[in-house]
């Protein structure tokens, strides 16, 4: 490290804290955006991955439970009760449902779920316990901590009234909550009796269960079967198909405003010491030389910039948390040095553009 | 020592220098012709534009002539690749400019340091030889001090340890004594004295200060970039200067 890099930079104290609190911004968007995405991403699906069952089935073309619609008639899910090779089947019924406490109105994702068998029911207990009767209810844990809702609340849906019985985690989907009931409350609510969304099937025989998902489809008109992992990738892509453009335009207006920023300040550093520069070059200065003192204050900035990010990222996580507990925010050390080694990526970038300002320095500069 | 260092180290021949600009030339030096020895201290004298700066690059290989031939270390300087150039100036050339030029962001013995580094010296040895320069111009007190504490006069004494530190044969000085009073003046034209005198260096003034003369063994009169005076040592005057020899070397007479 060459000491001319670090004093340079350290004889503008009040242009180098802004620099370093400005690109600490933009790593601190990222890595906001990143564990976001993480939080959104395992809340939506934590609910289909931990539902671990043989096979998925839904209506025909529906592929997930995150977006779109899929209906299956009890009379579709006793012929596949019927099938040989099928050992049990688990009717899930989800549908957005309206909660009202004090006059206010609050959407969930309610699903109704075969309570005696468990199957579809929340991923993970925070408080309370499961549902037993048909007026009692589980919610997301962001959402009733958003909302003020406690153990032993009541509320209503439509003009049933409900008891808050459990908080459940794991079950946030960033735009949306999952709330859980039992199956015949939310057929009744839904108005059809015996319809589902899906049904969970557990089988005799586990090797050989494509080929079973395929004797489903066969068998009964109308509905298609995925394998658990199947099912889960399926859920994985809708939610990034909705997530993942904004992440990333989001991302690359970070990095871009972060490279913007470096290189004005390293170009601002170069120009304005241009006399140091020309000094430099004439004593013999190699190009290498002062081309790698321009990098090492890029990356020693990145670096600073990094470290503060890292130290505010954690506090402000916990304030957002207090302040929306439905962001659920998730960081993870792959992500985080992930982020940094962009960072370090992108701060090399605006070292490179602001070396260009190298050529406009001349020699016979010293001379005048 | 650099095995460069054992030769002449410029020889001009015949050097014409002009600048174009929207069809316009220059002329900045005219028929320049000469060759500096090793040991000599010569003295380019001439008022405002008329080709001091031109000459001293020249014989730097910062520029090219128009016409003429330039040999540094007796090599045509054409010949060099920009490469060798920036080698030639950071092992064997040292440089004194009008107004210090050191790097205020670095102390007085990281403005050393940083000389040794371009010109190949280890990075761990160059504290010791830095150190060692400081001593050898009775300024080892100033190390650790910045730039802009200095007094004017200290400034150009690092400024001479600087020009010296990589054991440079050829030193060109432009306006060294431009921005000093005549006491501070006198120690350093003293010190490029002693440097060519006692460690046989090739000393290169480009100044208007008529003090010089003295101590020169060579003094060339620059005037619309041409030679137009010459005086050898021995034309050497004991006492100042009248006001009207004064005028013929400002050339204003
Ligand atoms: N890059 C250039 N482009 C055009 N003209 C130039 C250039 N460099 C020098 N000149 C011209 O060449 C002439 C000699 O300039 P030079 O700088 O060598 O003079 P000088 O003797 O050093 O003057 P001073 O004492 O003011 O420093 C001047 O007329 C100057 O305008
Ligand atoms: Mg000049």
């Amino acid at each position: 490290m060459e000491v001319y890099a670090i004093r340079t930079l350290r004889s503008q104290p009040l242009r180098l804290a802004m620099t370093v609190g400005g690109v600490a911004l933009c790593v601190i968007l990222m890595l906001f955006l990143i564990s976001v995405y993480k939080g959104v991403a395992d809340g939506s699906v934590e609910y289909v991955r931990h539902n671990h069952t043989d096979l998925w089935v839904l209506q025909c073309n529906a592929t997930n439970i995150l977006r779109g619609s899929s209906f299956v008639t009890a009379s579709q899910e006793k012929s596949i009760r019927e099938l040989p090779d099928v050992k049990s089947v688990s009717p899930v019924l989800l549908v957005l449902a309206s909660v009202q406490k004090d006059g206010k109105e609050k959407t969930v994702f309610l699903t109704g779920y075969d309570i005696t068998k468990g199957s579809g029911g929340p991923p993970q207990l925070a408080l309370g316990r499961h549902v037993q009767r048909d007026d009692e209810i589980v919610l997301d844990r962001s959402f009733a901590a958003k909302f003020g809702f406690d153990i032993g609340d009541v509320l209503h849906i439509q003009e049933h009234r409900m008891k808050v019985v459990g908080i459940s985690r794991g079950t946030n989907a960033f735009v949306i909550q999952y709330a859980f009931a039992t199956l015949r409350f939310t057929r009744k609510l839904v108005g059809f009796p015996g319809i589902a969304t899906c049904l969970m099937v557990e089988t005799n025989n586990r090797e050989s269960l494509g080929k079973i998902a395929q004797q489903i489809k066969e068998k009964v008109r109308g509905v298609e079967a995925y394998t658990h992992e199947a099912f889960l990738k399926n859920n994985i892509r809708e939610m990034e198909s909705g997530f993942l453009p904004l992440l990333y335009t989001v991302a690359a207006i970070g990095g871009v405003v972060l490279t913007v920023i470096l290189s004005l300040l390293l170009s601002v550093n170069i120009l304005e010491r241009r006399k140091d520069f020309s000094v430099l070059k004439t004593l013999g200065a190699t190009g290498l030389f002062l081309k790698k003192m321009i990098i090492e204050q890029a990356l020693l900035i990145s670096s600073g910039a990094s470290l503060t990010a890292l130290f505010l990222f954690f506090p402000l996580v916990h304030v957002i948390g207090i302040l929306s507990p439905e962001v659920s925010v998730k960081a993870t050390i792959v992500h985080i040095i992930g982020v940094i080694f962009v960072v370090q990526v992108m701060s090399f970038f605006s070292a490179l553009i602001s070396i260009q300002k190298l050529r406009q320095i001349y020699i016979l500069e010293v001379f005048r | 020592m650099n095995v460069l260092n054992q030769k002449n180290p410029v020889r001009l021949s015949d050097v014409t220098k002009y600048f174009e600009s929207g069809g316009n030339r220059t002329y900045a030096l005219k028929n320049i012709s000469l060759e500096v020895g090793r040991g000599e201290l010569i003295l380019f004298l001439g008022p405002s534009g008329s080709g001091k700066t031109t000459l001293l690059t020249m014989m730097a290989g910062l520029i090219k002539p128009s016409k003429g031939s330039v040999f540094l270390f007796n090599r045509k300087v054409d010949t060099y690749s920009p490469k060798e150039l920036q080698k030639l100036r950071a092992c064997s050339l040292g440089f004194i400019f009008q107004t210090f030029l050191l790097i205020d962001s670095l102390t007085v013995l990281e403005n050393l340091r940083v000389v040794l580094r371009f010109s190949g010296y280890p990075r761990k040895e160059t504290n010791q030889k830095a150190i060692r320069l400081l001593q050898q111009f009775h300024i080892e007190e100033l190390a650790g001090k910045f730039p802009v504490c200095l007094s004017q006069g200290e400034k150009q004494r690092v400024a001479v340890a600087r020009a010296v530190a990589n054991d440079a044969s050829l030193i060109l000085a432009d306006e060294p004594t431009g921005s000093l009073e005549s006491k501070q003046g006198f120690e350093v034209i003293s010190l490029l004295k002693k440097l060519s005198e006692t460690e046989d260096k090739s000393v290169v003034i480009a100044s208007h200060d008529l003090r010089i003369v003295e101590f020169a063994d060579r003094v060339f009169r620059l005037e619309d970039g041409s030679i137009r005076g010459n005086r050898p040592a021995s034309f050497r005057p004991l006492k100042p200067y009248s006001a009207s020899e004064h005028q013929i070397f400002a050339g204003n007479g």
